[in-house]
């Protein structure tokens, strides 16, 4: 399915503290945007609006042209899936069956999976090169493995759009990679795809374009190269680096200087 | 797990669950103040002409008993998996959530009360049941802290309701030996017409905890994951609150508060087959009756038949330590 995200001036105040104050964005089929920006910048709460979780106190969301909210649950999860960082625990279950959940929202309703579920969601772990984890008990499994897994069940609903909260947090370099790919692989086939990252030189690498979230509002917006500069990790991640795009393989290299040398400051933590 | 290792796992388990189940069921007709052979029960039911006095105890008393037990311990089998899984607690049980106690002090009002119909039992059970079962969540969301909150929630509760029935038969001392009795869970009075009763209710309800036992499965996994793939968590969580209540309710009002076999019929399940409710749930409430059928045997006294032991009483010794033991071992996982 094709289709568009669109966020309009959302804002979401939880007690008397705003988290998010007017984030506008958009994302089309066949894009891949990644949210970047620091701890606590409003990244995660930008995707539970985006997904539902939580409503907005001003503006909306826009999923194909429609707000989100006139959406029944049934509609929306064939729409929009999406990947929060919360462990489902305590109740040993499979990998397989995890993912196996996210066929759900195609077949409501039936009592049994079938072939084709089945084929779906082996087929979801498999791309994630994750497939040797379909009979393991989720609990058992490390951090990397269950954000796999989570990931693959989000795959297995099969939607227009994804967002996907940290997708490659935990997870070693190969395995980010991997990840990565995927969802590029993904938004190359006509799909929306939506992820907030921490790693800035991914996000340079595998999105078309980036928005910058700080203290709840969009500092920065568009292509990785315009936006990733030295300034903006400056004055956003309070951090002093060296950025260099490597023309030969098309990937930022992002080197930071020695923040604060801390010498009187630890002594008493010895 | 593997599969095959699962299929194979079923199979044993249901095999084994079968025998047992078979054995202790014809048992429970056997025993009792006039001892039967295997041979006499079945000729008692087939051609009951042959002995009328054999054959008007079996089928008046022992099969009604036996029958009721089998459905009682399948209805808290299932209620017992449909909370563990509404609450994601694995702790959770119709007695220990304070549900049965709600249910049995819902009883033991309408029961004192003068010239009620024969309904207003249960029905009055039901209303206690779910309003303790509503106030036990409730006060475990305030308290937050986890599995421990939801706990001590439902002792809280359950003590309370408890009390409240102290107070009742206090009232009501000329019925009080009648519902003393009851309550500590017996069968030894179900008669055709409880069965019925409790039949048409709680197996309806039963069947459509069942029915749903795919999106009980993705409510395992939190509300919020439930709500993306579609589902109304709070119309299930509400379904099922009613369902499991009314079923647990009608057959409390019958044979009074049997503890813990909500708790130990869905754990020794998962154990088996891991957590998918498509299994555990009707698998538990075959292990329900069974553990209640077992129980019902033990009590028997062959020669005294009015001094019989509760069945409640053997169900929470045998409960208590596996709640212990679930405790100390799951806890842990739990924020505890």
């Amino acid at each position: 399915m094709v289709c568009s995200l669109v966020v309009n001036g959302l804002k979401v105040q939880l007690g008397s503290s705003k988290i998010l104050e007017g984030v506008e964005l958009r994302v089309d089929s066949g894009e891949m945007l990644g949210i970047l920006g620091p701890n606590g910048s409003g990244k995660t709460t930008l995707l539970k609006c985006i997904s539902r979780s939580i409503a907005p106190a001003g503006g909306e969301v826009l999923v194909c042209g429609r707000p989100a909210r006139e959406y029944s649950n049934q509609q929306y999860s064939r729409t929009v899936s999406a990947m929060l960082p919360q462990w489902p625990s305590g109740f040993s279950m499979t990998s397989g069956e995890i993912v196996l959940m996210g066929c759900r929202n195609q077949t409501k309703g039936v009592w049994w999976e079938g072939e084709q579920e089945l084929e779906v969601a082996k087929a979801a772990l498999k791309v994630l090169n994750a497939l040797e984890l379909y009979d393991r008990d989720f609990d058992t499994l490390s951090s990397g493995e269950q954000r796999k897994v989570l990931i693959a069940k989000s795959l297995a609903q099969r939607t227009g759009i994804i967002v996907l909260d940290e997708p490659v947090a935990y997870l070693d370099m190969k395995h980010k990679l991997e990840v990565m790919n995927v969802l590029r692989a993904l938004a190359d086939r006509g799909k929306t795809v939506l992820v907030t990252l921490h790693e800035i030189d991914l996000a340079s690498k595998y999105c078309e374009n980036v928005v910058v979230l700080s203290h709840g509002r969009v500092v920065a917006a568009g292509k990785p190269r315009e936006v990733i500069t030295p300034e903006l990790l400056s004055s956003v991640y309070g951090v002093d680096a060296i950025v260099k795009w490597d023309e030969e393989i098309d990937y930022p290299v992002i080197v930071p200087r020695t923040t604060r040398m801390l010498g009187e400051e630890v002594s008493c933590l010895r | 797990m593997q599969i095959g290792v699962k299929k194979l796992r079923l199979a044993l388990y249901l095999a084994s669950v079968s025998i047992f189940f078979c054995a202790s069921f014809i048992a429970s007709i056997m025993m009792g103040s006039l001892q039967l052979s295997p041979w006499e029960v079945i000729d008692s039911i087939i051609s009951p002409w042959k002995d009328p006095v054999a054959s008007s105890i079996v089928l008046g008393y022992r099969v009604p008993r036996v029958l009721f037990a089998s459905l009682t311990g399948f209805v808290l089998g299932v209620s017992g998996g449909v909370i563990q899984t509404l609450t994601r607690n694995p702790l959770a049980d119709p007695y220990i959530t304070g549900m049965s106690s709600g249910a049995a002090l819902g009883a033991a009002i309408a029961f004192v009360m003068p010239s009620l119909p024969y309904l207003a039992v249960p029905a009055s059970a039901f209303v206690g049941g779910v309003s303790m079962l509503v106030l036990s969540i409730f006060l475990a969301k305030k308290a937050g802290a986890g599995s421990m909150g939801f706990i001590l929630a439902g002792i809280a509760v359950g003590t309370f309701a408890s009390a409240m029935l102290m107070v009742v038969l206090s009232i009501a001392s000329e019925k009080a030996h009648g519902i003393i009795y009851w309550l500590f869970g017996s069968f030894s009075t179900s008669t055709w017409m409880d069965l019925q009763v409790a039949s048409a209710v709680s197996i309806p309800a039963v069947a459509f905890a069942l029915y749903k036992a795919r999106d009980l499965n993705i409510l395992l996994l939190g509300e919020e994951h439930a709500a993306q793939l579609g589902l109304d968590s709070r119309r299930l969580w509400l379904l099922m609150l009613i369902a499991s209540s009314l079923s647990v309710s009608v057959c409390v009002s019958f044979c009074g508060i049997i503890g813990f076999i909500g708790l130990v019929a869905p754990h020794m399940v998962r154990l088996i087959i891991g957590s998918d409710n498509r299994f555990v749930l009707p698998l538990a409430g075959f292990t329900g009756s069974l553990l209640i059928v077992i129980a019902d045997d033990i009590v028997r006294n062959p020669l005294n038949p009015i001094a019989e032991m509760p069945v409640g009483s053997i169900t929470s010794m045998i409960g208590v330590p596996f709640f212990v033991y679930l405790l100390i071992r799951k806890g842990k996982s739990f924020g505890m």
